[in-house]
């Protein structure tokens, strides 16, 4: 964390509306109708799942931080809001959006390294050259006017976890939600205080029957108990004042009724997610990763 | 901008200025549907940007970046210094850890105190330029060296001031400087101190993740990282601070080691000998040197900082004292210093207008184009630590 959020260029230039979001897509699509009918795309949510899992092979590789992928994911959204990614080799951008993320998170990697084991997982799309990803870490931060530091919700989550007498259990879950937040548009629509908070309403609320690892997502630990009760389970937890763990849930609408947050923007943030885990069940990497390799070959973006 | 990840360009629409002159000519920039759909939104704001300044004459050369006055076209009396980052030619190797750094604390701290980045543009030939604020009087090292130049107390409380409002302003928003020395200190026109070269920044750290201890430049370098310490707080440019302000009084460094050992022997001789007693934990730091019991100096109480600054008074002398503790859990704060009564006992400050001044656009350029931790002049030059990638954490 650096800076103040409030005073900070993430507050000032890359927070959207939700219709300001569709519109500068919708104008992307519409600068180039021809692409986007050749090479079709699936929805952005399962790209975003397929990318974030190839940041994820290439961060493991390298033993990077979480919060470096964290960064790498907000530079690709903002790049794609400039950008059409039919014009581009995702591969290369999301090497370079993890580079550069690795600099700004102060875990630096070297160049080559990086360029290596991105060889390494996708020869076909990535060239031996570094000059390439040099000059892609030159136009990302062009395209995102030099504006790299990224606030995110880790923080709320951590500090709060004592005022909240979060159980680790909670926290991790909480965590997890966080971590699936970067498949969905919500890092360009609210602050990230509202999405921590988010994560620990869903943590605390629907708090799983068998807690224990839930990995780097709370996709499948979360995704049947949320389709079951869905909001009614959240707005029945939230006012029952009686039911099991109810002191603790008591004391966390307590708390965010006193507190200034926007709970629409905190009901907003779990319906997304919420849809996120739905839009899941249909994902296929081999599907993502067709349609990418054909576009990319035969536009020769690769090259 | 580079089109680098973009496959298909015609070279017809590289950025080039005469392109970007026809674009504004045709009078489709932002507000229609540009005619040209390969002509990225962005890359006409970048062509923006990088028409509203006019390059001059160079300023300084460095390792890491040249230094241009330019100004704004619209207005050639409103100058601005162009900072343009070199790129490796011969192979290029991403931007280096300092362009990143300086890009990325600057574009989020505003404040009177710290230098001013207007604006960042791209060129063809892949160079990132920083537009800043134009600081034309030099810089502290230099009032400081200038034997014609006299100055006193009030005028080393107010260039003080304004540092330690800067700094305070940096740690307030979880930046550390880890630079801080005269010749990073710039003046601008109106007398303002400006904190500058924000290579070495970085955030602080969360909780018991390492940071590398081969920051600041020697002299101005805190005991705890000389020791090696991974885990630092804004105690150290508080630090660098004081040995600012004890430049200041002297018009010499008054800790100016040859070595890094030497710098430390320098330190334990002028303020005491780290022990246990004085600073529990430190024989645990990585580099600690254990010392012969024999020799060690105790620590020094407020008579010798009155003795050797007498120019600062009793009161300065005890500021002094306060940002020069050994161990860095007892010495002064940024705030605590800004609290100090130092500061409201006379004399008052000197007003900016009527600081003793010197003209150095020359030295804005070297100074700027400089790479973190390196000492330009005097019998150290070549001795410059060049920052080890791998063990940055």
């Amino acid at each position: 964390m650096a800076a103040n959020y409030w005073a900070s260029t993430q507050r000032r230039h890359w927070l959207f509306t939700r219709e300001k979001l569709a519109d500068i897509r919708d104008g992307l699509r519409e600068r180039d109708k021809v692409t986007h009918s050749q090479f079709p795309l699936p929805d952005q949510r399962l790209l975003n799942i397929y990318f974030n899992q190839q940041l994820i092979k290439l961060g493991k590789r390298m033993s990077t931080r979480q919060q470096a992928i964290a960064t790498a994911q907000v530079y690709l959204k903002r790049f794609y809001t400039k950008n059409e990614i039919r014009q581009t080799n995702p591969y290369l951008v999301l090497t370079t959006a993890f580079y550069l993320a690795c600099k700004m998170e102060e875990c630096p990697q070297h160049i080559r390294f990086v360029v290596g084991e991105a060889r390494g997982l996708w020869p076909e799309f990535i060239t031996h050259d570094v000059a390439k990803l040099g000059e892609c870490e030159f136009a990302l931060i062009s395209e995102m006017s030099s504006q790299l530091i990224v606030h995110h919700p880790y923080r709320t989550l951590t500090e709060l976890q004592t005022d909240l007498s979060l159980s680790s259990d909670e926290v991790a879950l909480g965590w997890s939600v966080i971590n699936d937040h970067y498949l969905t548009d919500l890092p360009l629509l609210h602050p990230p205080h509202v999405i921590g908070i988010m994560a620990i309403i869903i943590a605390v609320v629907f708090k799983p029957a068998h807690p224990g690892n839930f990995g780097n997502s709370a996709q499948s630990a979360l995704a049947a108990t949320m389709r079951d009760g869905g909001m009614n389970n959240l707005a029945y937890a939230l006012s029952d004042k009686t039911g099991p763990g109810a002191p603790r849930i008591h004391k966390l609408v307590q708390w965010l009724a006193e507190s200034d947050v926007d709970i629409k923007a905190v009901v907003e943030c779990t319906q997304e997610l919420l849809s996120l885990y739905e839009v899941w069940e249909q994902y296929s990497e081999k599907h993502c990763k067709e349609l990418i390799g054909r576009m990319v070959k035969s536009k020769n973006l690769d090259k | 901008m580079a089109a680098s990840p973009f496959a298909s360009r015609s070279p017809s629409v590289a950025v080039t200025s005469p392109n970007t002159l026809r674009l504004k000519a045709s009078g489709g920039t932002a507000s229609k549907p540009t005619p040209m759909p390969d002509q990225e939104l962005t890359e006409q704001l970048n062509a923006e940007v990088r028409q509203k300044y006019v390059k001059d004459k160079k300023l300084g050369e460095g390792t890491y970046a040249v230094v241009y006055l330019g100004h704004l076209r619209d207005d050639p009396s409103s100058f601005v210094a162009i900072k343009k980052i070199k790129v490796n030619a011969e192979y290029k190797d991403g931007l280096t850890m300092d362009a990143i750094r300086e890009v990325k604390y600057l574009q989020e701290l505003s404040h009177p105190n710290v230098i001013a980045l207007h604006d960042v543009f791209s060129s063809k030939d892949q160079n990132l330029s920083l537009v800043l604020e134009f600081l034309p009087r030099g810089d502290l090292e230099m009032l400081i060296k200038d034997g014609d130049i006299q100055y006193g107390a009030a005028d080393i409380k107010a260039w003080m001031g304004m540092l330690a409002r800067g700094v305070w302003f940096c740690h307030e928003n979880f930046v550390l400087h880890r630079d801080i020395k005269p010749n990073n200190l710039l003046v601008a026109s109106d007398g303002e101190v400006k904190l500058a070269d924000f290579g070495l920044a970085r955030s602080f750290a969360d909780p018991y993740l390492n940071m590398t201890h081969q920051v600041i430049t020697r002299w101005y370098r805190p005991p705890e990282l000389l020791y090696g310490a991974r885990q630092y707080s804004g105690a150290v440019d508080v630090w660098s601070m004081g040995m600012v302000f004890a430049e200041l009084l002297l018009r010499v460094p008054f800790v100016a080691g040859n070595t890094d050992l030497d710098q430390t022997s320098k330190i334990c001789e002028a303020f005491g000998t780290p022990t246990e007693d004085n600073w529990p934990g430190v024989t645990q730091l990585p580099n600690y040197i254990p010392t012969d019991p024999a020799h060690r100096v105790p620590l020094q109480g407020r008579d010798f900082f009155l003795r050797q600054f007498p120019t600062a008074g009793p009161v300065g002398a005890d500021l002094l004292m306060s940002m020069c503790a050994l161990d860095p859990r007892k010495r002064s704060t940024a705030v605590q210093v800004l609290r100090h009564n130092w500061w409201t006992m006379d004399p008052q400050p000197t007003r900016n207008e009527d600081l003793p001044r010197k003209t150095g656009t020359k030295k804005m350029g070297e100074d700027l184009s400089r790479r973190g931790g390196e000492i330009d002049d005097g019998p150290f030059k070549n001795a410059a630590r060049q920052l080890d990638f791998g063990a940055m954490k």
